[in-house]
Formats: structure tokens, C-alpha cells, sequence
């Protein structure tokens, strides 16, 4: 059985389908990037995944139970959690404490919380700013923020929404390096991404959105060389 | 605990104020002080902690103060049955309302609530035949601790000491526990703090009614208090803006906060009003204007509040690194 899987997902907004009948598998340890120009349905996806929309049609699974009609609280609760495309750090909170409120939805113990708070803001690289506000953080030191305090929440799966986003070239290829430890270490990812060196460097398979529809889905190499892929990117004059 | 000498300060200094002090006056302003430092801290639970900003606060004072009065004159029972029973009204309608908070964000959540502290006013004066309207309703004095009859004013300033201090110790535990954390996330950004696992309809809406329920105990221990429940007054939008205004200007979501600016307020009021107040017709209204200018004065220099205020200035030294 699949650690994630998205069967049949339809999620339309008026008249418009933001998502038609997607449907993939995630298995346990991959790293899975979902791709698609603007508007292709990748973050509607996320959403439906992450438990914010509801979708019209069709159903996620977290090892083999649904996760659809829960509510996003009981969607992390249960294992899946999530980064944000525009950041939403606590600002006025500490560094720690943004971090904090993830460890504490699996430990009651507020020291217990923070000890672990601390870990995990060492392992993205943030020890130093545990007592600053999150408020001044640059750019990549907050998509580091949002990481920590995903993991914190000890997720069986992990979306990301555009961890590269945003952030100066120089950020760059530390975010990548991270989530690649990440994946390393055991963790199932599932990111959406608009920079393809990143995702063609870091994803085992590819997932291709293009006007709410799944068009191809597979090896980075093979999915970038898709007819489609590169229609729907680039136009139809660079199709060879 | 660190950082709570500040309080254990103020509460000690209410505490010996009976023993020092025997002026009527004086211990009159110490109970109203400690009075409404316990409702501004009850409105704080919302407002400040779970950033539910609520101008019809005043409700559930009402709710309370009627409930005390109405069972005690109506059926005789004892105001602390009619404190329990406004609690629980309280409770319910903040139930209500904390629902409410999920549709209406911001400014329209203060809105509802004004409204709602409208139609409790609109009840409470015109419903002649179980609430005597506007007359308002003068609570009988039965002698007793049980009736809450206490001549004593030493005897008050205990028990709305007692009121203050458990306010007191809820507002430290929404600063330091795991629901304390998980409330600030809420109030900084509740889609963000859904997608760490926060439930956070479920604790806004019980940091709403517990909110209400303590406003209701300091609404029916207020009716005992001052002996006349007048609807004009009880839930008058005045009264919600005062409670927010404590604690606004005492430094929202901060424990000590609503106690302090409590005391700024109520000391600022009664003086102006002794200096002021009697002076020639023309001048009447003169202490309103002051107390108005005290104010925008205080917003200017301290925005945050006297607690974050004074904070500061105590800290010298940036002080890096959290708390722990």
C-alpha cells in the first residue's frame, strides 16, 4: 500500500476545474515534485491534501485511510504536514516558540517541546536566532523557520510548497541541500517547485500538472522531455 | 517563578491596603480598582490572548449583575447562586459568539459583539414585567457572607482580591502553558497554526466563553457590591470600551496588564472627577477632556502599553536569548 495516495481529485471553483480527476501514488521515502505553469492546479492540490479545500471528487489517503473531510489541524495531526508558498511565520512570536507550537501537537510538555524546538532549528540552521522575533527574518531564514516547524509536528509526508520561492540565488542551493538531507533521512516528500534545476535535482519522479490535469508523471529526465511538458511550459514552437 | 515579582508586588500592596487604610473613599477606589482589573483581564482572555477583540463585553457583565439581582430579589435565592447562573448564561452566549468569530474576522467580530451588547441592553430596559425596565433594579442588602451582604468594606476588598488573583493566575497559564502557546499561534495566524495540528476553532471559541463567564462573576459580584443594577449602565458600550481600555492600555495580553492600566484608569477618573467635576457649570464636563488628552498622551509614548512599556525600560541591556 502507498504511504499517500490522491485518487481522483476534482476540486472546481464556479466554472472554472482547478484540478480534473488527478490521481498518483507516494510511496514511503520518496521525494515527489509536482510541476505545472501558473494556474496549472498545483497549489489547489496541496490544499485539498493539506485539508483546507474540500474537493468535488475523489479522495487522499494516508496509509489506506482518507483524508479528505477532515479538518487541516487533523490532517497535520494525523501525519501530514505542510509549508506555505507566501510564508507565514508567527512574527510576533520568538523563533522557538513559532517552532514550539508544532512539537507541541505530540508533546504535552511545554520543556519537552522546547527542547526538541531547539533540535530542530539547529538542524536547519537556525540556532542562532531562537530568541529574535520571527519577524526579523530574511526570506530563506524563514522558509528554514517553516521547515523546522513542519518537522516538528513529526509528519509522515511533507509538502512543499515552492521552498525556493522567492529566495535570493545565493539561498538557493542551502534550502536544496536541506531537503535533500531530509529525503536522506527517511522523510517522504512531496513539493511543489517552479525552479526546474532544483526539482530535476532533488525529485525521484515528477509529477506534471497543466490546466488542472495530470499530463505526465514520471523519472525527472523522461517527464522534462515530454511532448506535453514542454508545450505546456515553452509553447508549441519548441516542440520537436 | 521568574518575572511575576512585579504582580506579587501589586496584589501584596492590595492586600495591606485594608490593614493601612481606613478611608471609606480610598478603600472604595482599591475594590473598583481590583474590580475592574479583574474584568479587564477576563475581556483579555479574548481579546489579548486569543485576539478575539470584543466592544459588547458588557453583556456578559450585564448577564451577570442581573442574575445576581434578578434571583435574589424575584426568588430569594443567594447572589452566589445568581453569580453561577450568570456564568453559565455567559458561557452559553459566548459560545455563541465565540462560533460567530469563526465567520466574522476583525472588525466585524467587534460589530457583532456591539450589537449583541445592544439587544441584551434592549432586553434588559424594555422586558418591564421581569426586569423593571430602565428603573434598573436596587439589590436588597441581606446581611451575611451567604447573601453577600457585607457592610465591611475590608471584607470586599478580600474577596474581589481573591477575584483578581485567580484572574491573575488564568492569564499567567495562557502565557506559559501548552494551550497558551497554541492560543498566540491562533492569534498571529490561524491558517498557518491549523496546518501545525493547532485545533483552533475549538480554542478560540473556549477562550471566548471562559472570557464571558469570568466577566459574568465580576458583572454579579459588581451588582452585590454597588446594591443597583441599572441596564443603561450594565451594558452600555461605555462600560465594553472601558474593559478593553484597561487592558489595552495596561499592554494587551500581558498578565499584570489589565491590573495596572485598571489603576491608571480608575485613579485618573476618580481624581479628575473630585478636582474637576464639581467646578462651575461651564466646566462640568472639563475632567471628561483631560482624562480624554491623558490618554491620547499615554498611546503616544507607551502604544504597546505600560507593561511592555515599563519592560523596556527595565532592560537596559538588550537582553538575546528567550526566557527559559
Amino acid at each position: 500500500m502507498s504511504l499517500l495516495s490522491v485518487s481522483g481529485i476534482t476540486k472546481r471553483f464556479g466554472g472554472i476545474t482547478a484540478n480534473r480527476d488527478i490521481s498518483f501514488d507516494v510511496e514511503a521515502g520518496q521525494l515527489i515534485g509536482i510541476i505545472g505553469p501558473n494556474g496549472s492546479g498545483k497549489s489547489t492540490l496541496f490544499e485539498i491534501i493539506s485539508g483546507f479545500y474540500r474537493p468535488d471528487a475523489g479522495v487522499v489517503r494516508l496509509n489506506g485511510s482518507a483524508l479528505t473531510g477532515f479538518s487541516p489541524d487533523h490532517v497535520c495531526r494525523l501525519g501530514v504536514a505542510r509549508t506555505f508558498q507566501k510564508l507565514r511565520p508567527f512574527s510576533g512570536l520568538t523563533v522557538v516558540d513559532n517552532v514550539m507550537v508544532g512539537a507541541l501537537t505530540r508533546t504535552l510538555d511545554v520543556r519537552h517541546a522546547r527542547a526538541r524546538a531547539r533540535e530542530l532549528l539547529d538542524r536547519v540552521g537556525l540556532a542562532e536566532k531562537a530568541g529574535e522575533y520571527a519577524r526579523t527574518l530574511s526570506t530563506g531564514q524563514r522558509k528554514r523557520l517553516e521547515l523546522a516547524r513542519a518537522l516538528a509536528t513529526e509528519p509522515r509526508v511533507l509538502l512543499l510548497d515552492e521552498v525556493t520561492g522567492g529566495v535570493d540565488q545565493r539561498s538557493i542551493p542551502g534550502l536544496v541541500q536541506l531537503v535533500r538531507d531530509l529525503h536522506r533521512g527517511g522523510l517522504t516528500v512531496l513539493m511543489v517547485e517552479h525552479n526546474m534545476r532544483v526539482i530535476t535535482a532533488v525529485a525521484q519522479r515528477i509529477v506534471a500538472l497543466y490546466l488542472g490535469e495530470k499530463i505526465a508523471d514520471g523519472p525527472p529526465d523522461v517527464v522534462t522531455r515530454d511532448r506535453r511538458v514542454v508545450e505546456a511550459y515553452l509553447g508549441q514552437a519548441y516542440v520537436q | 517563578m521568574k518575572g511575576t515579582w512585579p504582580a506579587v508586588v501589586f496584589f501584596s500592596l492590595a492586600a495591606f491596603g485594608p490593614v493601612v487604610v481606613r478611608d471609606a473613599f480610598l478603600l472604595d477606589g482599591l475594590i473598583l480598582i481590583l474590580l475592574w482589573g479583574a474584568t479587564a483581564a477576563a475581556w483579555n482572555v479574548a481579546g489579548g490572548y486569543a485576539g478575539q477583540v470584543s466592544l459588547g463585553h458588557a453583556a456578559f457583565f450585564g448577564l451577570g449583575a442581573y442574575s445576581a439581582a434578578l434571583l435574589g430579589t424575584r426568588w430569594g435565592l443567594s447572589p452566589w447562586i445568581g453569580l453561577l447562573v450568570g456564568a453559565v448564561l455567559a458561557t452559553a452566549f459566548g459560545f455563541v459568539l465565540g462560533f460567530l468569530s469563526n465567520r466574522l474576522r476583525g472588525p466585524y467580530f467587534v460589530l457583532a459583539t456591539i450589537a449583541f451588547s445592544q439587544v441584551l441592553l434592549i432586553v434588559g430596559s424594555r422586558w418591564r414585567g421581569f426586569t423593571a425596565g430602565s428603573e434598573g433594579i436596587p439589590v436588597p442588602f441581606r446581611p451575611g457572607f451567604w447573601t453577600l451582604g457585607i457592610a465591611d468594606k475590608r471584607v470586599w476588598v478580600v474577596i474581589v482580591l481573591a477575584l483578581a488573583v485567580f484572574l491573575y493566575l488564568i492569564e499567567l497559564y495562557l502565557e506559559r502553558s501548552r494551550r497558551g502557546y497554541q492560543l498566540a499561534a491562533v492569534r498571529e495566524d490561524e491558517d498557518a497554526a491549523l496546518s501545525l495540528g493547532v485545533p483552533a476553532l475549538r480554542l478560540k471559541v473556549a477562550a471566548i466563553a471562559a472570557s464571558a463567564a469570568l466577566t459574568a462573576v465580576s458583572g454579579a459580584l459588581w451588582a452585590q457590591y454597588v446594591g443597583f443594577v441599572d441596564p443603561f449602565y450594565v451594558f452600555s458600550v461605555d462600560l465594553s470600551i472601558r474593559f478593553a481600555l484597561a487592558a489595552i492600555l495596561g499592554g494587551i495580553g500581558t498578565p499584570l496588564g489589565p491590573f495596572l492600566g485598571a489603576t491608571l484608569i480608575t485613579t485618573l477618573e476618580t481624581y479628575l472627577r473630585a478636582s474637576f467635576g464639581g467646578i462651575g457649570a461651564g466646566l462640568v464636563g472639563i475632567y471628561l477632556i483631560i482624562y480624554g488628552a491623558a490618554l491620547v498622551v499615554m498611546m503616544r509614548f507607551a502604544p504597546q502599553g505600560l507593561v511592555p512599556w515599563i519592560g523596556e525600560r527595565l532592560r537596559r541591556r538588550p537582553v538575546a536569548g528567550p526566557a527559559s
